[in-house]
């Protein structure tokens, strides 16, 4: 009779860790790849501080929202889900320094790096680990060669698909001719132009007019300059948001008002914020539908995940991408079932037909290591907020 | 004297002597081996002790410079390649330990005193390599402080390279845009042509482009001279920062009064002051190289001074490991000597040894031991007649001697026991031989015995035969005379007349008494007749088993007994107490066996009480004894007890065991024949029935005898059998006749006839 309670109790500890256990990210004694009986560990390096911040902050409370809703319901088939985050303010060095330290600590994965310089210096020690790379905050192509990244998984569309949807929309919708393009003088930039230029190709397009500002600074109006000189009546722009907003700033101020583009990695509501009245018409391309939108299954349910876990925080693009990158782990690891392994879960995610997060589709296969090819075009409206915008349409100023 | 001396030649040849010399002997051949194995400890001590003091101390300090010379030598490099000050303090502890344990073999080796002028060349060497070190680590500890100083210098540049990009690029990106455009801060109004489009302004924008480009080239001048090993290459860099520097101050000169001057001006002179300052920058870089430098000297330095150290201290090491080799050499010859000295001893000794038991123990001692004890042994055996040879004169020749003495005693022995054993075995023979002839006696007077009695048996029955014809005539006559006196009595009736009345009553009485003693003529006759008729039916021989009564039986046999007594003795008496079980009854027997045990029995017992009564008689005691025989009979479940009960003589337990047993009597010769109980026995045993004795001397006397009373059914071939055998009808007759032999005619008085009666009546 004594033995009953006792043994009641040793399968409730069995089943649910302590709120210690699924609260605090510290390494538990008897992992191996981050899995024990009880748990999942996953690690993330991104900016926490600097001027990406905003995108490393978000795509943590994301990840955290779908943990927690996970956890909140027994964990995935008995295991808690936890995050190790490291900051690495967006340099690469730092990025280095965390991964390995990440690995060190023998995580089941890495996911939601920020930024594709980071990711760059990041991805060569995960693959030598064998660690996988999951959704990292970026659309660079470089991680799309699944010949080469045979670990990383990535969740949004490309910044080339990003830029061939601007370009699409410009020429389709407006039947813009001449395209100017500002990019940071990084990878990232670069990544953007290159996608710009070929876009432009494919419909026989030339630049319009092309400027460069140095990483790091606002320095944009030589390259404002630069621009004008070629009378653009679109400015696509590659950049971080204080930069592309003292162009848009600049450019407006001085007379300049063609339609401005930016990418989904600006920081949308960074932006926004930025920019005040200026901002209004301003594009932005996206890669996850839109935040506030509840009728999409997803959305109601990361809205409604976001409101258990942060009920301070407001909705935006990157948590919603953060929360996406968390449920994509977490339909791996549950089509695993109990024996977690790293080539399970990889396996299960690949060969799946179609991994179906409440509706918002991914798909991977054989050389395709990216689920989501859907780019979402949003626009600041006067209100300063942003709204979806199925058409492109002429600055009103 | 004389005398003495003979005695003491002769303890020459005593065994003791001889052990005594060979035990001497032997402790002074093992002292021997002792003393030269001593001399050889000694030797081999002395040589090895010379070698431990002096030569391996200086041989171990002569390796242990040489080992520490090469560690110091080998550790210096580390010390210049510490990359943090732990790990140097940690290099250092080693190397100032390696140091000490130098300085403390070279004292041994000074203390050695060997090769004085070779030490001062090591102890220079050393002394040279010590400070070496102990400057490389000065230098290295300056090394350390100028690193962290490099160090602060190098972050200082990237962290001024960052500020200045950060500073003179939006300063250009703003200027040029301003000269193009004329806006300068947004949402203020754009500037006029004139003043923005303007000589000044542009020059302007060249000035903030050229101190970039400036900026640039300082700090790539600066970060150039850390990757620098040669002092001498620093110079021209110098050269060029200052040339650098002095376009910059140009530049800077020519912005003086803008609002950029005062961001960037402060920028550049730091980066001023970081190149050019007294131990800052270029400064910094070339005291580190040169004192890299001289480490490296100071290390070439000491790789020489090791190799000279090591060939010096290998010279101290060959000559200590020359006077090791030769103090080796000196004890192992101190060795082998001994070594050879103590085999030689060990030989000697061991060869002794075999001749002393060869030639003394084997051939001269055991030898004569061994025949000695082969002597003894045969003698044991009972050889005693050869005589022991007695050798030589030592305690084994003592030994054979007394054995020599010992067996002429034992021969003398031997011989007179032979005389005594014989006459004793003589004297036995004789003793038997009497045994034999008084049994052979004993059996020759029984026999006759037997044969007298069995004529006498033969010669009874006829005279029985004989008495019965007179007794009949007495008896007839007897009866006639009877009748012929009835007769008479009525004649005298019928012719009483003729008498008187006296006449007629005196014939009456007289006829009276007539008849009455015609009576008892009868009476006695028919008694005698009985009795012969008993004493036939006793020596018919009955074989034939019936129903016999046998309280009936035992009453008969034992008045037969009685009347025999009583026949041989007149003044036998006897009272026979009869106390019969009624419910005796009959069991089938063979009654003429059986009566013959009663009669047996009851004539030993009357045999027994009269003998009583006789001594009794003799004392004058005749009045207290009354002889008695008690008769007793009882029928058991199984068997018939009957018990004879005499109050005579008794025996002794001794003769009661023995009474059994045939020709065993303890009556005269005359009147036993040793077989009555025998018989007895034998006739029980037929009936399947036993016999036992209970006696106390002069008490009593109780035979018990049990006939079961089914015997006769299982038994009776058997008995038919037994009862035809020669010897039983034999001993019968002998019994029989033995008492019949005794019987006369009755003529007692007839009271005593009355008693007898009386006697015999069975009581009420």
């Amino acid at each position: 009779m004594v033995l009953l309670p006792l043994a009641a109790a040793c399968e409730r500890a069995a089943e649910t860790p302590t709120p210690t256990a699924a609260s605090e990210p510290t390494p538990t004694v008897g992992l191996t790849h981050g899995i024990s009986d009880s748990e999942v560990l996953f690690g993330q390096s991104a900016a926490f501080s600097g001027p990406a911040q905003e995108l490393g902050l978000n795509m943590r409370l994301g990840i955290e929202a779908a943990f927690a809703e996970a956890n909140a319901q027994g964990g995935v088939h008995g295991r808690q889900l936890l995050l190790n985050s490291r900051d690495d303010a967006y340099e690469p060095e730092a990025a280095i320094v965390n991964t390995h330290a990440l690995i060190g600590e023998d995580i089941f994965a890495l996911i939601g790096a920020v930024g594709t310089p980071t990711s760059r210096s990041a991805t060569p020690v995960a693959a030598e680990a064998d660690v996988p790379y999951l959704a990292p905050f970026t659309g660079a192509e470089f991680l799309r060669d699944a010949q080469t990244l045979d670990n990383v998984l990535n969740l949004r569309a490309s910044y080339y698909q990003e830029t061939e949807e601007m370009v699409e929309r410009l020429t389709t919708d407006l039947g813009v001719q001449r395209i100017a393009v500002m990019y940071q003088d990084d990878s990232f930039g670069r990544a953007g132009y290159r996608g710009v230029l070929l876009a432009l190709e494919r419909r026989g397009m030339h630049l319009a007019a092309l400027g460069v500002y140095p990483r790091n600074t606002v320095a944009v109006k030589t390259a404002l300059l630069d621009m004008r000189a070629g009378n653009p009546e679109a400015i696509i722009m590659i950049g971080a948001y204080q930069p592309v907003a003292a162009l848009i700033a600049w450019a407006r101020y001085t007379g300049i008002d063609p339609i401005f583009m930016t990418v989904s990695f600006v920081g949308s509501n960074a932006l926004a914020e930025e920019l005040g009245p200026r901002g209004t018409g301003v594009y932005v391309t996206q890669v996850v539908p839109f935040p506030t939108d509840d009728s999409l299954p997803i959305v109601a349910a990361y809205l409604d995940a976001l409101a258990a876990y942060a009920p301070d925080a407001s909705p935006g693009f990157v948590s919603l991408e953060g929360y996406l990158a968390g449920r994509l782990a977490i339909a791996g690891l549950d089509s695993c079932g109990r024996a977690i392994s790293r080539e399970c879960f990889f396996r299960e995610l690949q060969e799946a037909a179609v991994v179906d997060l409440d509706g918002f589709q991914l798909r991977y296969g054989q050389g395709d290591n990216q689920g989501s090819d859907a780019v979402f075009l949003t626009v600041i409206g006067s209100d300063g907020a942003y709204h979806p915008a199925d058409t492109v349409q002429r600055s009103a100023s | 004297m004389r005398a003495r001396l003979k005695a003491l030649f002769a303890l020459r040849y005593r065994i003791s002597t001889q052990l005594y010399l060979g035990v001497g002997g032997g402790v002074a051949l093992t002292v021997a081996a002792s003393v030269v194995g001593l001399l050889s400890f000694t030797t081999v001590g002395s040589a090895q002790e010379r070698v431990n003091q002096v030569n391996v101390p200086e041989l171990e300090a002569a390796f242990g410079a040489a080992k520490h010379s090469g560690t110091l030598v080998a550790a210096a490099p580390s010390l210049t390649t510490a990359l943090t000050p732990e790990e140097f303090a940690t290099v250092e502890a080693q190397i100032n330990e390696d140091q000490r344990a130098f300085e403390e073999q070279l004292a041994v080796l000074e203390a050695g005193g060997t090769g004085q002028q070779r030490f001062e060349r090591i102890r220079e060497l050393a002394d040279t390599l010590i400070s070496n070190i102990d400057a490389i680590k000065q230098d290295k500890a300056m090394l350390f402080t100028l690193g962290e100083r490099t160090g602060a210098l190098q972050n200082e540049l990237t962290r001024l390279r960052t500020e200045l990009d950060g500073a003179l690029i939006p300063a250009i990106d703003d200027q040029l845009f301003y000269t193009t455009t004329g806006y300068s801060v947004l949402d203020e109004p754009q500037a006029l042509r004139n003043v923005y489009f303007s000589e000044l302004e542009l020059a302007k924008y060249r000035y903030l482009a050229e101190l970039q480009a400036e900026a640039n080239i300082a700090t790539q001048l600066l970060a150039t001279a850390f990757t620098l090993e040669d002092a001498a290459a620093v110079e021209p860099l110098r050269e060029r920062f200052e040339a650098t520097e002095s376009r910059i101050n140009r530049n800077l000169g020519s912005l003086r009064g803008t609002e950029q001057y005062d961001d960037i001006a402060p920028l550049f002179s730091q980066l001023s002051e970081l190149g050019l300052s007294d131990g800052s920058g270029f400064d910094l870089l070339a005291q580190e190289i040169r004192l890299m430098g001289r480490q490296q000297d100071l290390l070439a330095l000491n790789r020489d001074i090791a190799i000279r150290l090591g060939s010096e201290i290998d010279g101290l090491v060959g000559a200590a490991s020359a006077s090791v080799q030769e103090a080796t050499t000196s004890s192992s010859q101190a060795i082998t000597t001994g070594r050879q000295l103590l085999l030689g001893i060990s030989a000697l000794s061991v060869a002794g040894a075999l001749l002393i038991a060869w030639l003394y123990v084997g051939r001269f001692l055991l030898r004569r031991l061994e025949s000695l004890s082969g002597r003894m042994r045969r003698m044991a055996e009972g050889d005693i007649e050869e005589e022991v040879e007695v050798i030589g004169r030592d305690e084994v020749a003592e030994m054979a001697g007394a054995l020599e003495i010992f067996r002429r005693h034992a021969l003398e022995v031997q011989r007179l026991n032979l005389v005594e054993t014989l006459a004793q075995e003589l004297q036995g023979k004789n003793d038997e031989l009497e045994s034999v002839l008084g049994e052979l006696r004993q059996a020759q007077d029984q026999i006759v015995m037997r044969e007298k009695l069995a004529a006498l048996g033969e010669l009874t029955a006829g005279v029985a035969h004989e008495i019965r014809n007179p007794l009949n005539f007495v008896k007839n006559f007897s009866e006639a005379s009877s009748e012929l006196i009835e007769e008479m009595r009525e004649v005298l009736e019928e012719g009483g007349e003729q008498m008187t009345q006296e006449q007629r009553e005196t014939l009456s009485d007289i006829s009276q008494d007539l008849e009455e003693n015609l009576q008892r003529i009868l009476s006695h006759g028919d008694r005698a007749n009985r009795i012969v008729h008993d004493m036939l039916q006793m020596g018919r021989d009955s074989s034939v088993s019936e129903m016999t009564d046998i309280n009936r039986l035992l009453d008969e046999h034992a008045r037969l007994a009685y009347h025999s007594a009583r026949a041989t003795d007149p003044e036998f008496q006897l009272d026979l107490v009869q106390e019969l079980d009624p419910e005796a009854g009959s069991i089938e027997v063979v009654a003429q066996e059986v009566g013959r045990v009663f009669l047996n029995i009851v004539g030993n017992a009357c045999d027994a009480t009269d003998e009583k009564r006789r001594t009794a008689v003799a004392e004058g005691r005749g009045r207290d004894y009354m002889p008695t025989v008690w008769l007793r009979t009882k029928r058991g479940e199984e068997a018939m007890e009957i018990r004879i009960r005499d109050n005579g003589m008794g025996m002794p337990p001794e003769v009661a065991e023995k009474i059994f047993n045939p020709f065993f009597t303890t009556k005269p010769t005359n009147k036993g024949t040793g077989l009555g109980l025998a018989i007895t026995t034998d006739i029980l045993r037929k009936h399947g029935g036993t016999i036992r004795v209970e006696s106390q001397p002069g008490e009593y006397t109780e035979m018990i005898i049990e006939i079961p009373l089914n015997g006769i059914q299982t038994d009776g071939q058997e008995m038919q059998n037994g009862m035809s055998g020669a010897l039983p009808q034999v001993q019968g007759a002998v019994a029989a006749v033995e008492r019949a032999l005794t019987l006369e005619p009755d003529d007692d008085e007839g009271d005593a006839d009355d008693e007898d009666d009386a006697a015999l009546t069975p009581p009420q």
